[in-house]
């Protein structure tokens, strides 16, 4: 079976493209910055498909996180070594357009993933919806609550996409709940330490705080340390469904952590941008469902990034 | 010769400005506490306080190292990525071993190294401290990210985060660790030799060489201290947030040197003090509670450090003016 | 004249060395590992992605020779590409958009010559108050959002061209040859490195040293003013932090380029061999696909060894 889909692969491209075969086919992942799990986790996805279906990668990363201009720069190096497609996170999904759109002027077909731009051509776009995550993650946790009590939240770093619909999503949550009071919401920027500190703060003027919704794990654990410090205790949900997070929701410290699955996220981008290349059918758009990860469904998540196995690129298109 | 008699009056005279100085920031911090407890029931209360000791602990032990460099006229740019780096080798240390002893080690080891790296550049290769440092930030910076490969490593042994997070008689640990570095600080620098020889560096370094000390080995030794208290302020951080990540430096370096400087330690060297630093980021951490407190925006907090800085600065200069003068 | 022009050929052939070994060493080994790295289009991209470098580089020169630094231009570069595009979006108008941008970067650096130079507070520390303020007014004005919708013309500064030459090559150059200019054939020229040298000697040649000060800071702010426009057409947006910490790319390039940062001694060829020799650097080791770890060592091993080459030309002299 796999053998085939090669052998057709190989055909189609051979077909079309001339001189490329399967070995040849490079493709060039773009992520945010290598200090988070997050995006760790995603390029050891695109890793393990890529090895599966025998392509190359460059792994391209800001060495100032996040940095703009450096992506830009990053973009056009890409576009002088000519890749055959590019996987796309943008740093930021406003001011990263223009470089996406020397891509698409080079020819280079690009694949968007996990942040959606807001403009340029892509061939498809793999992601979950923050919305989605912040709202079903925002439900678990005032569930938790009984449906009542005080809750804070902890916002991400201001004005990115993933912050501000993983906040709305938060809010919109909060209205089914009417009997649970939004004391405050501080920004802490996705940093451990800033969430600590502005917690420690903010128990300060509350005394009574029964649930914290905060927009990464980073924060998560950052706050959970917080109320540990001082002997409190609440319930508390992050975002990203990263193994720390995991491991705290195992020791009874943390909530849930909701999880746009990023390993899946790298997988299916990879997959999908292999599959454009090489002519067989692929979806404008491949959301990955947002699970919550609470200490009912935690066994079967809590398995290492490194000896998780993607799909096979024919199922892809299905999924 | 007649450059070496201008030294020593000189150096009395910083310490009379230390007074004045602290006694300046004394009153500002006072004034800050005021205001706030005005306007929040919340800030006056011992747990509030206690905590903002134990937050402006990390800036401190950061920025006392710090200080010392700047004292000499030289100063530290890799201070951030320093933490971040001695903080990653040490969690990984402390989860491979089991052993907070040899974490602790392999985080001041680690400080030491970098700050000594720091050091030889600029006495051996001649190299600016700015541009050395900045150098070193670059490396430290990519060794970590290198060493950790965008992962991050948690959960520590429960004595070891008592350093951190722990109380003994109601009071944080931090802060007994920030009053004793305070104390050996301050007989350090003031009751030394070594400190009187750094104070000197950073007045008249020409002079002081010329007056037979060792300049070269008490620059290595203040960016050997400054890295080994970056070492140690890594430790408590790992303590307090019972978690590593390569990311950890990037930010801490700015308000680090902005503590030292509202702190009034002149970057020119030779004037300024531990307790000095201690009010500065004692400072800076109430503006950041303060604003937490009163649900502030908290976009505006590098415009009112910025402000700070400024002010301190300024007024420093209008109130040194006027010691020189007398 | 004549002799000031030997005095300075034979400086500038003492310095060589250091910067421009460095270079020829780096263009050798991605030229021989990487067959993109000595295309013409590879070319032209390392000096476009440079030149936005080069402006704050230049003026960074200046102050640097004054014994002087500022770290807030890269704060202010951002304020400048964030007035500009709020300004641009309600009125509709590029030009206006631009003249905002310039005049925030004028009004920075004007306010830190004079806090500079009459109120003595040092430009370290005036810099990185400066600093916390133009950023902290980025985040406020935004709310930490990228300004986009801007008027289309606009992406004509950084990808358009000027007689065949790309816009922000020629704007570049002009700077370039403006500053060379300043420093080399005006009087203002020689107060530059005297300010950092001998500043007493200035004053008693009845020199306004704190006029002059404030000048060479108020040049730094312009040309951040401009970069901004550079930056704003090549993300054709303003983001909140989007140059945060390019001043420190500057300063960098500045001393790899050989100024130093006592006795006035600085060298305006040298700046724009090391703004140059980082961008080469970054694109070869992109080129090579570096894993991004390696890649921030080597930024600081450049940094680190251009300048021990100095050192060691110092120690011959």
């Amino acid at each position: 079976m796999k053998n085939a889909v090669v052998l057709i692969s190989i055909l189609t491209v051979a077909g079309f493209a001339g001189p490329a075969t399967a070995a040849d086919e490079t493709i060039a992942v773009f992520t945010k910055n290598q200090t988070n799990p997050f995006f760790e986790s995603v390029r050891v996805g695109t890793a393990n498909a890529a090895k599966a279906v025998g392509v190359k990668l460059i792994q391209y990363v800001p060495i100032k996180p996040d940095s703009i201009p450096e992506q830009t720069s990053q973009v056009e190096d890409a576009i002088v070594k000519k890749p055959n497609a590019l996987l796309f996170i943008p740093v930021d999904y406003k001011a990263m357009v223009p470089a996406i759109e020397k891509a698409n002027a080079a020819g280079i077909p690009v694949t968007g993933l996990t942040d959606r731009l807001a403009g340029g051509q892509v061939v498809s776009f793999i992601g979950a919806e923050d919305y989605r995550l912040g709202f079903e993650t925002g439900q678990s946790l005032l569930k938790a609550m009984g449906g009542k009590g005080n809750v804070v939240a902890l916002e991400g770093v201001k004005g990115s996409i993933s912050n501000t619909d993983r906040m709305k999503g938060f809010n919109d949550a909060l209205k089914d709940f009417p009997n649970v009071k939004l004391l405050t919401t501080q920004p802490a920027n996705y940093q451990r330490l800033q969430a600590l500190q502005v917690m420690e703060n903010i128990m300060q003027t509350h005394p009574q705080i029964d649930g914290v919704y905060t927009a990464n794990d980073a924060m998560a654990t950052g706050a959970v340390e917080a109320m540990a410090a001082a002997n409190r205790k609440a319930f508390v949900v992050g975002i990203n469904g990263s193994q720390e997070a995991i491991d705290l929701i195992k020791a009874g410290k943390m909530h849930a952590t909701g999880s746009s699955d990023p390993f899946m996220q790298g997988c299916l981008g990879l997959l999908t941008t292999v599959r454009a290349l090489r002519k067989m059918p692929v979806q404008k758009e491949l959301m990955v469902t947002p699970v919550i990860i609470d200490s009912s469904n935690l066994k079967q998540y809590d398995v290492p990034v490194t000896s998780r196995v993607c799909p096979k690129i024919e199922d892809v298109a299905a999924k | 010769m007649s450059q070496i008699e201008a030294a020593a009056p000189k150096f009395k005279l910083t310490v009379s400005r230390d007074v004045t100085d602290v006694a300046y920031r004394l009153l500002a911090v006072a004034l800050i506490c005021i205001a706030l407890s005005l306007v929040s029931d919340a800030f006056l209360t011992a747990n509030n306080l206690l905590n903002v000791l134990r937050q402006a602990s990390l800036v401190f032990f950061m920025a006392s190292g710090l200080t010392l460099v700047i004292l000499t006229g030289k100063i530290d740019l890799s201070i951030g990525a320093t933490v971040g780096l001695s903080a990653c080798v040490a969690a990984t240390m402390i989860k491979s071993t089991g052993s907070s002893w040899l974490g602790a080690a392999a985080a001041i080891g680690v400080g030491s190294i970098v700050g000594l790296g720091n050091g030889l550049m600029v006495t051996k290769l001649r190299i600016p401290s700015f541009i050395a440092t900045y150098g070193m930030l670059w490396v430290a910076q990519g060794a970590t990210y290198y060493y950790m490969s965008g992962q991050s490593v948690y959960g520590f042994p429960a004595g070891f985060r008592a350093l951190g997070s722990g109380y003994l008689l109601g009071i944080p640990i931090p802060i007994y660790l920030m009053v004793a570095f305070l104390a050996i600080g301050y007989f350090f620098t003031k009751r030394t030799t070594y400190g009187q020889q750094i104070y000197a560096i950073g007045a008249n370094t020409v002079a002081a060489r010329l007056s037979g000390i060792p300049v070269n080995s008490r620059l290595n030794l203040v960016f050997v201290l400054s890295g080994a208290m970056a070492g140690l302020a890594s430790l408590i951080y790992l303590a307090r947030l019972n978690s590593a990540e390569g990311d950890i430096g990037e930010t801490l370096t700015l308000p680090t040197i902005a503590a030292v400087v509202i702190g009034g330690t002149s970057l020119f060297g030779g004037v300024g003090s531990l307790f000095g630093t201690f009010i500065g980021g004692l400072i800076l951490t109430l503006i950041l509670n303060g604003m937490n407190l009163l649900n502030l925006n908290a976009n505006w907090q590098p415009l009112v450090t910025g402000l700070i800085v400024l002010l301190a600065v300024w007024l420093d200069m209008k109130t040194r003016s006027k010691t020189d003068s007398n | 004249m004549s002799e000031r022009g030997l005095a300075q050929s034979m400086s500038v052939l003492g310095r060589v060395p250091g910067v421009a070994f460095v270079l020829v060493a780096l263009v050798a080994v991605f030229a021989s590992m990487s067959p993109g790295f000595s295309t013409a289009p590879n070319l032209t991209n390392i000096l476009l992605q440079s030149s936005i470098l080069l402006l704050l580089a230049l003026p960074m020169t200046f102050i640097i020779m004054t014994e002087g630094l500022d770290l807030s231009i890269g704060a202010v570069l951002t304020l400048g590409s964030v007035a500009l595009a709020a300004v641009a979006l309600a009125t509709g108008s590029l030009t206006v958009g631009f003249i905002a941008a310039l005049a925030i970067g004028l009004t920075f650096g004007l306010l830190n010559g004079w806090l500079i130079a009459w109120l003595d507070i040092p430009p370290f520390v005036t810099t990185l108050g400066t600093l916390g303020i133009a950023q902290g007014l980025c985040l406020v004005i935004t709310d930490g959002t990228s300004i986009v919708g801007l008027p289309s013309g606009l992406q004509f500064f950084y990808s358009g061209y000027f007689l065949g030459i790309p816009f922000p090559l020629v704007i570049a150059a002009i700077a370039y040859a403006v500053m060379h200019g300043i420093l080399y054939h005006t009087r203002l020229g020689t107060y530059v490195p005297a300010l950092g040298g001998n500043r007493e000697a200035l004053r008693h040649a009845g020199v306004n040293d704190r006029v002059v000060l404030a000048v060479i800071y108020g040049i730094g702010g312009l040309m951040a003013g401009i970069a901004a426009l550079l930056l704003t057409s090549r993300i054709s947006s303003a983001h909140p932090t989007a140059a945060i910490g390019m001043e420190f790319d500057a300063i960098a390039a500045v001393a790899v380029g050989g100024t130093q940062f006592e006795r006035g001694e600085g060298w305006l060829l040298g700046t724009l061999l090391g703004v140059i020799t980082i961008g080469v650097l970054r694109n070869g080791l992109n080129l090579l696909a570096m894993p991004s770890s390696i890649q921030v060592i080597c930024v600081g091993l450049l940094v680190i060894v251009a300048l021990f080459f100095d050192g060691m030309r110092k120690a011959h002299e």
